[in-house]
């Protein structure tokens, strides 16, 4: 599987309600060692339910600037919210779909660590 | 006493490196039309490349990461692939023009046909981005672009009436006989010129290249704030010339030689030839730095090793790039397009494409995660953000007043 086949997807509840669009997936790298960076294993999908635009990086610390931009950005994808890859049924063409009583969480990550 | 060297050549190469070819062109073309009715416009391209470049040399100083990179890592593969296309593209427009810059003055210096100094123009860049270390081709052409003080000496030479000029400079607005739209249209190809988008890629890559970290930043600062103001003055002393010796004469600039007319007016062949070797290697630096810019662009965003620090057979993807480019360019000017015209072109398209550039540099300038407690600061934003409008003013309005005036005709 590449990203793109993810990436802009609708996502999609059980019973077909369309919840919004994939605009980006969490990724971890712990897979196996390859050549490189160890495989990347996807950990969850990043669902706006209103836009499909790129989330630039805003939605994962809280970055507040500049503020114009930030606004902008938390405007256009208010709402959205973080689903874990288990809770995921089913991908398709262009479509992702969600198993019953799948849950939303913050997309926030943990604050990044001092260096 | 060392250190005041390195200084002192570092802000010596930010002046001359400031010039390119779509500086010398856009600057003499509005002077001999505008006079200085469009200085201002050098002066906020100035103060904007000023904050930009610096803000991009401190995101790759601290991060250690140059800007494409750092582009597709915070904005994402697809935002990041737009943005590549547009930059590349227009970036690739600016190297056929630097390279048909050099063609064009080795044509001055000889009267031999710009056709047969194309390929030898291509060759010359090719040879030294293999060869040459990176310090020493930044250097050599930045010193040697100093030459182009002859501009700022020959408009003194000329004694002009000092009252009209800033008359013209202090009182901007179309003169009677042009269309208030051919006037705005030549204000973003100037305000483009002195922006030029590769001087950001080219800043911040540079910056890894000499393995800048953050005790470096007091220096670049005051290279960039020093020497580009500089830089600008010189751009306001071409336009000056022109608005001086081919204004009145209603003389239009189509080639280099009417670029350089006035300096000749006032200086004779001594200061021609000074003014020759300054285009020489204006263009010739600019086409060094447009071409290893097309090679950092496309090897940061692909993950290609790259860098002139590294052997080319370390780097061979991004060297044939640059290869590629730089064949592509004499392809282009093969078909015995006018450089002149391809200038003219390239800093309007360069206008449209700034606010590709600057966007992520402000970005990720205040993201905590690559600059830990160097992000920016409140006065920075609110100038980077005042900055970005004006960008996105000038990159709306840039094509449809390209159509409107026929480009500037």
């Amino acid at each position: 599987m590449i990203l793109s086949d993810l990436l802009g997807s609708d996502a999609l509840e059980a019973d077909g309600r369309r919840v919004g669009g994939v605009v980006d997936v969490r990724l971890e790298i712990s897979g196996a060692p390859a050549q490189l960076l160890a495989e990347t294993v996807v950990t969850g999908v990043l669902v706006s339910p209103r836009s499909r635009v790129s989330t630039w990086g805003y939605e994962r610390r809280g970055e507040n600037g500049p503020v114009v931009i930030a606004r902008l950005q938390r405007w256009l994808h208010r709402g959205s919210f973080l689903v874990s890859w288990d809770d995921v049924e089913l991908v398709d063409e262009g479509r992702v779909v969600f198993r019953d009583g799948y849950e939303r969480h913050d997309p926030m990550l943990p604050p990044a660590p001092k260096t | 006493m060392k250190k005041l060297f390195a200084v002192a050549l570092g802000i010596l190469t930010a002046i001359g490196g400031f010039v390119d070819i779509g500086d010398l062109v856009t600057n003499a073309v509005v002077g001999s039309r505008f006079g200085l009715g469009l200085a201002w416009v050098v002066l906020v391209g100035v103060v904007g490349i000023c904050v930009y470049a610096q803000m991009s040399g401190r995101v790759a100083a601290v991060s250690g990461r140059a800007t494409f990179e750092i582009i597709r890592e915070r904005l994402g593969p697809r935002a990041g692939l737009a943005n590549l296309a547009a930059s590349f593209l227009i970036n690739l427009l600016t190297v056929t023009a630097e390279i048909g810059g050099v063609a064009l003055a080795l044509q001055l210096a000889t009267s031999v046909d710009p056709m047969w100094w194309i390929p030898v123009a291509a060759f010359g860049v090719w040879i030294v981005i293999w060869r040459a270390r990176f310090d020493l081709l930044e250097n050599v052409t930045g010193l040697l672009g100093l030459t182009l003080i002859v501009f700022a000496v020959a408009l003194f030479m000329l004694s002009p009436d000092w009252g009209s000029l800033a008359d013209q400079a202090l009182r901007p607005g179309p003169p009677a006989d042009e269309p208030v739209a051919t006037y705005w249209f030549y204000a973003i190809a100037l305000f483009g010129a002195a922006m030029t988008p590769y001087e950001v890629f080219f800043f911040s890559s540079g910056a890894i290249e000499e393995k800048w970290t953050e005790k470096d930043l007091a220096k670049s600062r005051l290279n960039v704030l020093v020497g580009f103001p500089l830089g600008g003055l010189l751009s306001i002393a071409i336009a000056g010339c022109a608005a001086v010796v081919l204004l009145p004469a209603s003389i239009d600039v189509t080639s280099l030689s009417q670029v350089v007319l006035p300096v000749a007016e006032a200086g004779g062949k001594v200061a021609l030839s000074f003014a020759i070797v300054g285009i020489l290697a204006a263009t010739f630096g600019a086409a060094l730095e447009t071409t290893l810019s097309s090679g950092y662009t496309l090897a940061q965003y692909f993950g290609w090793s790259w860098g002139k620090f590294r052997r080319p057979a370390r780097a061979a993807r991004f060297h044939l790039a640059m290869i590629v480019c730089i064949l592509v360019a004499v392809a282009i000017l093969a078909t015995g397009v006018d450089p002149i015209l391809v200038t003219e072109y390239s800093v309007v398209f360069s206008a449209v494409a700034l606010p590709l550039t600057y966007l992520p540099i402000l970005i990720i300038a205040n993201d905590r995660e690559y600059m830990g407690d160097k992000v920016n600061g409140r006065g920075m934003n609110l100038v980077g953000t005042i900055y970005l409008v004006i960008i996105l003013v000038a990159a709306t309005a840039a094509i449809p007043l390209l159509i409107v005036t026929g480009a500037g005709a």
